[in-house]
């Protein structure tokens, strides 16, 4: 597959010619199930969109029941800039049902498939953005992380995966689960396209109260491999890791001392406290965002005899398994007499998570982190909802203090699974970021 | 922390939602056991922080309530409604 840079230097002709060849090799590949739609917007490079941004007169579900029949009337202020800069929406990705899940295994649309092994999940919730990529059927797509669902997506399919810094890309348009969290951001081939998508995509919006009015300088045109940092490693993190990826990490930190960069040791906060503070958090958001939902102005509505029916009937007919799970724990941490306990004492502890990050980035540029605690779990293994939390433990801080972070592949496992590792940043410092991000890329390449 | 049915069927009430008489006991056990994970929040002193977390430093941003319409937006949405009729919504009947 051609990367994004190459695609952009070709011809309004050879862009057509390359649509029509992409559609044929998207449909011999329909067993993978990474697209769920084939629509189209304009004329241009393609880009896979996942199902939860919003692209005009597409139907954009979030992989569930509930919005089949919604078709979107605008355009999210990501899919405006990046129509600007010559890109085109070109299918929609498979997803777990509006982005809660681990694994893309809870959405309407059924399962995807890890283009690797075909018996592993892609990870989720962007599964079928990942998929995709790594599959050959797109050359790079957009995916959403609220705890995560870029990243471990890109590391259990070989692939680059970028969460920016909470308020650098716009979330108009993007399907809210839990919008304290929520960033869209870049899957691709190699670094240097997920920094040009990352560029195309950034930038200021009037239209989100949380976007952040600052300067914005590309970095995809300031790209420098041979900076010298240094890099935080986190030992004591890596217990609840399995033998493969121990052995990634401490073969990576390698890596990086050949390349020049100083490493230092640090240490964060327990991840099991993590896991807590994040799924109080942002259940407690996705039922406020989810109450949306009561079949009567958009979607699908089941037939009640009077309009609280209406609305049970269509929300419990509507949603998945999951999804009524976290809303159901949601209302759980917000209720009377729960509340403090539960939702300000997560509040609390996301501080003392920020407050952890910013204490490491005192001295140290970046932090490299495991993904996930393993290789793509097998279909069937995160059926477990506690399970499945747990395998959340190396993203989701990142997500709970707001910074930047991105998932490159270092190298494949045992089991013939790719292995992939994250460099996390302060905020707003996506440029330090993607330099030591392509640093090591260029020198695992050797 | 044990949630058990009373407490279930009020958080059914809360989020309008219905769970099926044969998923109840499983649900139960479900959400008890994520409940009793995240007790362990209170293993963490909090006691001087501020309960209130904003993702800026500078708080919630203020905008000008200037008045915006687009009448294709509306126009879509309405068109695609369940149930609608000239420019309204149909729901079931809500006073008897």
């Amino acid at each position: 597959m051609i990367t994004l840079k190459e695609a952009l230097s070709l011809s309004a002709d050879e862009i057509k010619a390359f649509r029509e060849e992409l559609k044929s090799e998207i449909e011999a590949k329909k067993e993978l199930n990474a697209y769920v739609g084939m629509e189209e917007s304009g004329e241009g490079i393609p880009l896979l969109i996942k199902d939860n941004i919003q692209v005009k007169d597409w139907s954009v579900t979030g992989g569930s029941k509930i919005l089949q029949g919604y078709i979107s009337p605008y355009d999210a202020t990501v899919i405006i800039n990046l129509k600007a800069k010559g890109l085109a929406p070109f299918g929609r990705a498979n997803m777990d049902e509006f982005a809660m899940g681990s694994t893309t295994e809870s959405s309407y649309y059924g399962k995807t498939l890890n283009p690797i092994n075909t018996d592993c999940v892609p990870g989720g919730s962007s599964g079928g953005s990942a998929a995709a990529v790594a599959g050959g059927i797109a050359i790079a797509a957009l995916g959403s992380d609220t705890g995560g669902s870029i990243r471990p997506p890109a590391a259990f399919c070989g692939i680059v995966g970028m969460k920016p810094t909470y308020g650098r890309v716009s979330r108009y348009g993007l399907g809210a689960y839990a919008s304290s969290l929520d960033q869209i951001g870049p899957l691709t081939q190699n670094v240097e396209d997920a920094a040009i998508l990352y560029d195309m995509i950034a930038g200021y919006d009037p239209k989100d109260s949380t976007s952040v009015d600052m300067d914005y300088a590309p970095v995809s045109t300031a790209l420098n491999p041979e900076r010298k940092l240094r890099i935080a490693v986190l030992p004591h993190y890596l217990k609840d890791a399995s033998a493969d990826i121990q052995k990634a990490y401490v073969d990576t930190i390698e890596v990086l001392k050949a390349q020049g960069h100083e490493i230092i040791e640090a240490e964060l906060l327990d991840a099991k406290y993590d896991i807590s503070a994040y799924y109080v958090t942002a259940t407690a958001e996705a039922s406020t965002n989810l109450a949306r939902y009561d079949g009567i102005r958009y979607g699908t509505r089941a037939k009640g005899d009077n309009l609280k029916e209406t609305f049970v009937k269509s929300r419990s007919l509507g949603f998945g398994e999951e999804v009524k799970r976290r809303i159901l724990l949601g209302n759980f941490v917000l209720s009377s007499g729960y509340y403090d306990a539960y939702y300000v004492k997560a509040q609390k502890v996301r501080r003392l998570i920020k407050q952890d990050f910013e204490k490491v980035f005192e001295t140290a540029d970046l932090i490299l982190s495991p993904v996930a605690p393993n290789t793509a779990n097998k279909i069937g293994e995160l059926q477990d909802p506690m399970k499945m939390y747990l395998s959340d433990m190396y993203t989701i801080s990142i997500n709970l203090a707001g910074l930047p972070a991105l998932s490159l592949p270092v190298g494949i496992a045992k089991n013939g699974m790719p292995v992939g590792l994250q460099l996390i940043a302060p905020a707003f410092d996506e440029q330090t970021l993607f330099d030591g991000a392509l640093g090591l890329e260029n020198a695992l390449k050797g | 922390m044990q949630i058990d049915d009373a407490l279930l069927t009020k958080l059914e009430k809360l989020s309008y939602l219905e769970i099926a008489e044969d998923k109840r006991e499983e649900i139960i056990k479900q959400l008890s056991e994520i409940v009793s994970f995240v007790d362990n929040l209170s293993e963490l002193d909090t006691t001087d922080l501020d309960p209130t977390f904003g993702m800026t430093n500078k708080g919630t941003l203020l905008r000008e309530d200037k008045p915006s319409s687009s009448h294709y937006v509306s126009q879509s949405i309405l068109s695609n409604a369940p149930h609608s009729e000239d420019n309204f919504f149909i729901v079931p009947k809500i006073i008897e």
